[in-house]
């Protein structure tokens, strides 16, 4: 009894201090709003994620040729780019010269500018010759520039598509010794323009017949990818912020020792392994509490999926039981306060890092191989891990191996933790 | 002179104690050597997305359409033969993969009698990955059902002279038409601005990793840096050593003057071995425009430091100091594009990052280690955290008070 009261009444002290209530849900909840705001929260789309406009410079020095009756590719392609469908892509300025269009990119007014080329027409329609279409972007942005390369090779691919059909036929015909008769290549060439407008002349991959696009099943079936992003981000600052509090609350130990209230409570009737044991008891308490109101209030601000919930407590509690001990192991090993700030400032943050550095990876590509075990090094990555199965579908069957290792760790570092402060104060 | 001793004194004060380092010069770097070994892809040889390739057509058309892929800039295929439909799906679900584009058989004979089979495209779900790989995967498809819709025409336009096209010679025509799209009459040529191309021949694709994680953690750790030095002022407060200042001759404003300074001199000390390590270590040239890069710093320490001031100024206990340094860094730091570039977020995150200074530092560095660019290009930025610095120094001189 005397135990819990001494945990209690700890517990209570922690619960009062701004400084946990700042970096055990503040600072957690503060990094996973910025994301929120980031990716989807000030969107004025129901989609969540969306791209911002990109101001691009267009200059068209195409000279239409009287023999194509003064169509203009050039014109064709400004007039797509400008088109009404890409008004919330694309927002599209004219300029008479290159070099102005040029100077509107470096003065990062466009990100990117379309500069095409006075053969252009001729070229495309012509019998011959080669030009160049210039797409001079900031070398900073990729995802703007990105679009427009994407929306110019669609309409590049009709029009250049049409010219190398009409080139293989002439070739093909006359191989074979075969007359070209009048209309005969202005036939292929609109066959083809068609076609190639009827199946590529959309901008999402997804809207074209050729390919049949979809997300994998787990994700198609979860649906919101900002929750999902969320969701990961959240986990490892849960993780992250959980071990610290492991830390923070088992210095109390190392506070009252040096502050001499430790001694004046071993000159009560109390036992000495109780009082340590309270200790311990408000350790694991302060880690459930915080883990209990993240995940709480997580899932009710942000829409946080943290999965089925006896899955999800198997991970928690492993999560409380593994923070808790680490906090005690980590802190019987300090001399003092005073070697808290290289410890915790230092070696935790960075082991806290390499436990989450999946989460910093997402979206960023393919990871290398070295990713997938590099957060395993440190336990605060197979708790990291337990999260992300629970959260992704999987039910106790996926858990078992980090269930297990966490377990198996926690045990280790609670029993060498206690040790230490045992032959230190009892 | 009174304000250089207490500049002193404060320098002294904050830097005996070795733990300041770790804020100061060992986590930035850390952090930078971290985020910078995550995006530049762990090692990776080839940074390409990768995309799973199951192809069970198995034809010359499947077979160009392979080629097509690995001569793309932004995608790699990876041959699985061994690999389940399921597995592969799963990898793309973990971000293992960036894409699976499944090849059924019978595409050649299907797309030859002149019908549209599909591709079966199972696609990360994240925008930038996801949709870099389709869009390259899409060209890629284009091309060859293009070029098999050239040799349908052509073979079609033969027929019509009561000459048949066999398969074999069908397939001919669309090598041909497949070698036409190597050299195609109208090429697209991506370009920049030749001081940028001098930065990228200069510093290569690794040094720009950098060029965001290296002044991203600058920006946010000189804030950081502002615990020890705010703490120092709530100390002086609480200890009654300001108010036994002022029975001194110094005067108020130098007792100000003395704090601001020494948190001034600390970041900006700070912000040039950073800079010196980015330089040396990390192959990014902040020296290219050294104008530039010394301006930046001094706006960058002035604002830092006058919102140091404040901090100390509104702290009321050393615990206030950390945190009132700490919410002001992650806000700061995240919102302004320190963590992330602006440009991945929405425009209404754009818009408020570009309010505060932090936007406006990451801007200025990102003009001279990746745009080329000099002083001129960052005096707007130079305004702003001027004008930051100001409205800090004001408030905290305002709300200053020697006792607690």
């Amino acid at each position: 009894m005397k135990l819990l009261d001494i945990g209690l009444k700890d517990l209570v002290r922690s619960i009062r201090s701004a400084f946990f209530w700042m970096f055990g849900f503040g600072i957690p909840l503060l990094m996973v709003l910025i994301f929120y705001f980031a990716f989807g929260g000030l969107s004025s789309s129901d989609e969540g994620v969306s791209l911002p406009t990109t101001p691009v410079a267009v200059v068209n020095l195409d000279r239409p040729v009287p023999e194509f009756d003064d169509v203009s590719a050039g014109r064709m392609l400004a007039d797509l780019l400008s088109m009404d469908g890409f008004d919330q892509l694309l927002d599209v300025t004219s300029y008479d010269r290159a070099k102005d269009a040029r100077q509107a990119v470096d003065r990062q007014e466009a990100a990117v500018a379309v500069i095409i080329p006075p053969d252009f027409t001729a070229t495309v329609f012509g019998s011959s010759g080669q030009t160049a279409l210039e797409l001079y972007q900031d070398p900073t942005l990729t995802i703007g520039p990105g679009v427009v390369e994407g929306i110019i090779n669609q309409f590049l691919n009709a029009f250049v598509g049409s010219k190398i059909a009409v080139d293989v036929a002439t070739e093909a015909l006359s191989a074979r010794g075969l007359a070209i008769e009048p209309g005969q290549l202005e036939a292929i060439a609109d066959q083809y323009a068609e076609w190639a407008s009827s199946t590529g002349g959309d901008l999402q991959p997804s809207q074209t017949p050729h390919l049949e696009v979809r997300l994998p099943a787990e994700q198609a079936a979860e649906g919101d990818p900002l929750a999902d992003i969320l969701g990961a981000i959240m986990a490892g600052m849960m993780v992250f912020y959980a071990f610290f509090t492991g830390a923070a609350s088992s210095m109390t130990i190392l506070q009252e020792a040096e502050g001499g209230t430790l001694s004046r409570m071993f000159t009560t009737p109390t036992r000495r392994s109780t009082i340590l044991g309270g200790k311990f008891v408000t350790v694991f308490l302060t880690v459930i509490f915080q883990v209990v109101v993240l995940i709480a209030v997580s899932a009710l601000i942000f829409g946080i999926q943290w999965g089925d919930p006896v899955p999800l407590a198997v991970a928690a509690t492993s999560l409380v039981l593994l923070a808790a001990s680490f906090g005690i192991f980590i802190t019987s090993l300090l001399q003092g306060t005073q070697q808290t700030g290289i410890v915790y400032g230092g070696v935790m943050t960075v082991m806290g890092m390499i436990g989450m550095s999946q989460v910093f990876m997402m979206g960023a590509g393919t990871p290398p191989p070295a990713m997938e075990i590099l957060p395993l090094v440190v336990p605060q990555g197979w708790a990291v891990r337990a999260l992300d199965l629970v959260m992704g579908g999987g039910g106790l069957g996926n858990l078992l191996l980090p269930v297990a290792v966490m377990g198996g760790l926690s045990v280790i570092l609670f029993f060498v933790g206690v040790f230490q402060f045992r032959k230190r104060f009892v | 002179m009174r304000i250089i001793d207490l500049m002193l004194k404060d320098l002294i004060q904050i830097l005996r104690d070795w733990k300041a380092a770790l804020f100061l010069i060992v986590m930035p770097i850390g952090f930078t050597l971290f985020f910078g070994f995550l995006f530049s892809g762990g090692g990776e040889s080839d940074p390409r997305l990768a995309v799973a390739v199951v192809d069970r057509d198995e034809t010359a058309v499947s077979a160009r359409l392979i080629d097509f892929l690995a001569g793309s800039s932004v995608v790699r295929p990876v041959m699985t033969p061994g690999s389940s439909r399921d597995r592969l799906e799963r990898q793309v679900a973990e971000d293992e993969l960036a894409a699976v584009l499944l090849i059924p058989s019978g595409y050649q004979e299907r797309l030859a009698a002149g019908e549209a089979p599909q591709l079966e495209l199972i696609l990360a779900p994240s925008e930038e990955v996801g949709g870099a790989a389709a869009q390259a995967i899409q060209t890629a498809v284009s091309r060859v059902t293009g070029a098999m819709k050239a040799a349908r025409l052509t073979a079609d336009t033969i027929e019509t002279s009561d000459r048949s096209v066999e398969t074999g010679a069908l397939v001919t025509i669309f090598d041909r038409a497949i070698e036409a799209w190597e050299e195609p009459p109208v090429m697209l040529e991506v370009t920049q601005s030749d001081p940028a191309s001098a930065v990228e021949e200069e510093i290569g694709a690794s040094g720009m990793t950098f060029a965001h994680a290296s002044p991203g953690m600058m920006v946010q750790f000189s804030i950081a840096g502002l615990m020890g030095a705010a703490e120092i002022l709530v100390l002086e407060r609480r200890s009654r050593s300001l108010q036994r200042l002022l029975t001194t001759a110094i005067s108020r404003v130098e007792i100000i003057l003395g704090h601001f300074s020494a948190m001034f001199i600390m970041i900006f000390l700070q912000l040039l071995l950073l800079i010196g390590f980015g330089q040396a270590v990390l192959g990014l040239n902040y020296l290219r425009a050294p104008l530039a890069t010394g301006a930046l710093v001094i706006a960058i320490s002035l604002w830092t430091a006058a919102l140091g001031l404040l901090i100390g100024v509104m702290a009321k206990t050393e615990e206030q100091a950390v945190i009132y340094s700490m919410i002001p860094m992650f806000v700061l730091s995240g919102l302004g594009g320190a963590w992330m570039p602006l440009e991945v977020t929405g425009e209404t995150f754009q818009r408020i990052g570009y309010l505060l200074p932090t936007a406006w530092a990451m801007d200025g560095f990102r003009n001279i280690l990746v745009r080329g660019l000099g002083l001129p290009s960052i005096v707007t930025g130079l305004g702003v955290m001027g004008a930051y610095a100001v409205t800090f120094f004001l408030l905290a001189v305002w709300r200053f008070r020697f006792e607690s």
